[in-house]
């Protein structure tokens, strides 16, 4: 019995020491420079009123942003590489193809904005095309849907927004919400809250700024 | 209570088999019913009429007496107060059985279905209950028997020629200027009874949304009639004729909202629901007689609306309905008894919502059944039987059921069931063809047509893409659901009545909306897939007690747990994700996982009875429904915690009464007493309401 709990002990300071030996050692691997951002109520054209035939309007501008810079972009400098992201709506676009000069692009990654740590090396980045953008638009198949009966916009749970900078560096971006605060509006709130106070981006990315794929 | 009774499922699960009584001890909910102790006659669960104690599948039996001391008027009040049935709302008021939407529970006056579903719901508000005899519910498969829709159960309404008085007259008035009236009379000989029975019923309706012109309940006049005969040709044959007709005009005020955009129509809903059915029974001998029915019903159900601006929205349903079928009963022993039936089935509809709604579609269905009874001993009913259902529309059918009671002595008895059931296509699953112009202009095509329509448009350059689903699309199978009941009923004394009962359905084929395609706007185009596979397992407990001579205590509760297998699997491979309360992504984890929509995991309701010789009768029911998820608010097409509920509640019931001399009764209500108001999921549900009934009755003579 004696010799036993002996033995028991000596495995415990054992598995012990393993885990300070693993500890100490991921002390010593480069720390990570990059940091997230999170960007509140990003304005993407909001409806100013109802129309005579009783549909919504509004200016039908875009939002330019830059990830790197981590700011909006005046609308007079959209034909520049000053920008990677513009927002109309539910329509989000990259600096590249027919959208802008410059190299950007983009696609929709499946999982977790954590665990997105690497893109690999098969991945996919597309390019504007209009009618078609590398950030899918549309209710279902991009980065939201859209609810028939509550006419509510919900940022698809686990999609991540792999973008391609307009100077090619990556970026990735998690939307976590379509409306003014943050939070998605009840079920039960008035059509005329439902239209004033969407089309305001909440979202958090990760830029980095070495050129390399690995956040 | 509920809490520990959730955590504490699937032992119960595990343990059921040797029933501890410790488990069953911490709960102290159970059997509704003023009904299972008495040994009443029951035809539903056998298709002929046997004792209830005899009965080898749990049934729960309504008896017109708890129909008028609880004031019931229509068929909804009732069905609400017993255990295991929920009530939903939209397209009417339909039945939740066992965590099985409306779709698949067959509704039965007098054996003989009733049709007319908008959405796969029947609205039981059509049926009111001032000539009921009785009501019998059979949940799970046993009710195999009776073909197509009878996966979750059967309710059978049954009405009685030979029982009345020679004339009966209540009136009612409740809040929101609510009238019913009810007229029953009889004539009864040797030979011939006839009974009719005259229902008005009108309401202004209610809103309980404030600032809001939308009536939740929209004014609504309805007649309802229903005449029986029953001529007794020799002693051994007699035939029955029923009619029965309902007729109501609906106000409608219609909002659509599109895109945050909200248009009002206004106008009237008009349905009309008439069966008409004849049957002949006869008797050869003691142990063997046959009897042929024969049934017709036709609803038709008319919207005529006007948007603000004029334009007008019309939608027409008309569906019609025959059928022929003849059953023999056969004793051959006291042990053996067998049943042996076959039937044709014909069934056409009209709709708006098809390609053309002066085309009818059609459909034929013929079928045969067989159930055997076996009595070995005194202490042991075992049943088999199965149904064959052959149709042009869609694939053949078996479905076979096996059921057995145990006596083990006076006290304990047990059930065991097991089933198959199934649902065919309906009609709008097969040949829906409608376009929604009031919201964003999606299609949904039945499967029946869908290539066709799709290619057509195709042809036309309408089509901006094809999913894979549309690849998919062929003729569909019924939806199929296996069962399985165990129940257990103690009566240790006259006094008390417990019963456990434990289910399981699995239900595969499932029929569900898919997106097929989009047009060239991008508006999307949708089908039917048999795509989905489910389950609904759970506890249902039932009590009864007789304090005294004049106090009796009853009580119910349901346990129940449901869940899409596929989307069960999807979260296990850790595919699924939800948001976590700063709105960041995260693996949704089975324990966030809540099923079905609509459905809540715990239902109760508790009723102290008071009756005494002086006709004085009193009640207070109390319902309660725990939480249940109603919309998928954060986009993973999976109901979880993260989603939009509706809340738990619970609602108060009274009445009380007194029957006087000369056969005058008098009534008084209260429902809602707590005012329990949730417009939005419970549109049902008024707030509080009163009522007075008055009636009169000519006292029959007891006859000799």
């Amino acid at each position: 019995m004696k010799k036993q709990l002996l033995k028991i002990t000596i495995v415990l300071i054992a598995s012990i020491q393993m885990v300070a030996c693993t500890k100490s050692e991921t002390i010593t691997t480069p720390v990570v420079t990059v940091s997230t951002k999170v960007v509140k109520d990003l304005i993407a054209d909001t409806v100013l009123g109802i129309a005579a035939n009783g549909m919504p309007y509004s200016a039908g501008k875009y939002t330019f942003y830059s990830i790197e810079n981590n700011e909006i972009v005046p609308n007079t400098d959209s034909a520049s590489a000053k920008w990677d992201l513009a927002f109309m709506s539910t329509r989000i676009l990259t600096n590249g193809g027919s959208s802008g000069p410059a190299l950007g692009g983009g696609f929709i990654f499946t999982g977790l904005f954590d665990d997105l740590k690497t893109i690999s090396a098969d991945s996919i980045f597309k390019t504007d095309n209009a009618p078609t953008y590398a950030i899918t638009a549309g209710s279902g198949k991009g980065w939201y849907t859209y609810d028939q009966l509550t006419s509510l916009i919900t940022p698809l749970a686990g999609r991540v927004l792999v973008i391609r900078t307009a100077s090619g560096k990556y970026a990735k971006l998690e939307i976590t919400s379509y409306y003014k605060g943050g939070v998605t509006l009840p079920v039960s709130a008035s059509d005329a809250e439902k239209l004033t106070k969407q089309r305001y981006y909440n979202f958090r990315y990760t830029y980095q700024a070495n050129g390399s794929k690995t956040f | 209570m509920f809490e520990l009774c959730g955590s504490m499922f699937k032992k119960f699960l595990i343990l059921s088999f040797i029933f501890p009584q410790c488990l069953w001890g911490q709960v102290y909910f159970v059997k509704d019913t003023l009904s299972a102790t008495g040994d009443s006659v029951v035809v539903t669960a056998t298709r002929s009429e046997r004792k209830l104690s005899n009965l080898t599948v749990p049934v729960t039996l309504i008896n017109a007496q708890t129909i008028q001391q609880t004031g019931s008027i229509r068929l909804t009040d009732i069905l609400k107060e017993q255990t295991g049935l929920t009530m939903t709302s939209g397209f009417g008021a339909g039945v939740q059985l066992q965590g099985l939407n409306p779709d698949y529970t067959i509704i039965l006056i007098n054996g003989e279905p009733l049709v007319g579903r908008t959405a796969g719901v029947l609205d039981l508000n059509r049926i009111a209950l001032g000539n009921i005899k009785k009501i019998e519910i059979v949940k799970g498969p046993s009710s195999s028997l009776y073909g197509s829709e009878a996966m979750a159960g059967v309710i059978n309404i049954i009405t009685d020629a030979s029982n009345k008085t020679p004339l009966e007259a209540s009136l009612r008035m409740g809040t929101y200027n609510t009238k019913d009236i009810n007229l029953n009379n009889g004539i009864h000989s040797k030979s011939i009874f006839y009974q009719g029975f005259y229902n008005y019923y009108s309401t202004d309706g209610y809103s309980i949304r404030p600032n809001s012109n939308n009536r939740i309940t929209t004014p609504i006049n309805r007649l309802a009639t229903s005449q029986q005969f029953k001529l007794n040709l020799t002693d051994h044959a007699n035939i029955l004729l029923n009619t029965r007709l309902t007729d109501e005009t609906i106000k409608s005020n219609i909002a659509v909202s599109n895109g945050g955009v909200t248009i009002n129509s206004n106008g009237k809903e008009h349905n009309t629901d008439a069966n008409i059915s004849a049957t002949l029974n006869y008797r050869f001998i003691p142990t063997f007689k046959t009897s042929f029915r024969s049934y017709l019903t036709n609803y038709i159900s008319k919207q005529e609306l006007l948007t603000i601006s004029g334009a007008p929205y019309n939608d027409l349903l008309n569906h019609l309905f025959k059928r022929l079928e003849n059953q023999t009963d056969w004793a051959l022993s006291k042990k053996l008894n067998g049943i042996f039936g076959m039937g044709a089935v014909w069934e056409g509809v009209k709709s708006s919502r098809y390609d053309s709604e002066k085309l009818r579609k059609e459909n034929t269905i013929q079928y045969g059944f067989t159930q055997w009874e076996w009595t070995p001993s005194s202490k042991l009913i075992m049943i088999g039987g199965a149904r064959f259902d052959k149709n042009a529309t869609y694939a053949s059918v078996w479905s076979p059921k096996l059921s057995m009671l145990y006596k083990m002595n006076s006290f304990h008895k047990i059930r065991l069931s097991i089933g198959q059931g199934f649902k065919a296509p309906d009609f709008r699953q097969l040949y829906l063809n409608f376009t929604n112009a009031a919201a964003g202009n999606y299609s949904v095509f039945g499967s029946a047509e869908a290539q066709i329509v799709i290619s057509q448009l195709n042809n036309l350059g309408q089509i901006g893409g094809l999913y894979n689903n549309y690849f998919l699309l062929k003729a569909l199978q019924p939806e199929s659901s296996t069962g399985m009941h165990l129940s257990w009923e103690w009566t240790p004394n006259g006094k008390t009545f417990f019963s456990a009962q434990l289910f399981r359905n699995d239900i595969t084929n499932l029929i569900e909306v898919q997106q097929v395609g989009t047009y060239i706007s991008g508006a999307q185009i949708f089908s039917y897939l048999n795509i989905g596979r489910a389950f609904t397992q759970g506890l249902e407990l039932e009590f009864k007690q007789n304090i005294n001579n004049h106090i009796v205590f009853s009580g119910g509760y349901q346990y129940l747990e449901t869940g899409d297998k596929d989307q069960i699997a999807q979260i296990q491979a850790g595919t699924v994700y939800t948001r976590n309360t700063n709105n960041v992504s995260a693996r949704l984890t089975m324990s966030d996982y809540v099923g079905l929509p609509n459905v809540s995991k715990h239902k109760a309701q508790f009723k102290i009875n008071y009756n005494n010789e002086k006709g004085v009768f009193a009640n207070l029911r109390i319902l309660y429904r725990s939480k249940w998820a109603v919309n998928n608010t954060n986009g993973n097409q999976v109901y979880d915690n993260g989603d939009d509920f509706a809340q738990s509640y619970y609602t108060l019931h009274t009445a009380f009464g007194k029957e006087f001399q000369h056969g005058i009764a008098l009534q008084l209500g209260c429902d809602n007493i707590n005012n329990y108001i949730d417009a939005l999921h419970l549109p049902n549900v008024a707030g509080r309401t009163y009522f007075i009934n008055l009636k009169y009755q000519i006292k029959q003579k007891p006859q000799k």
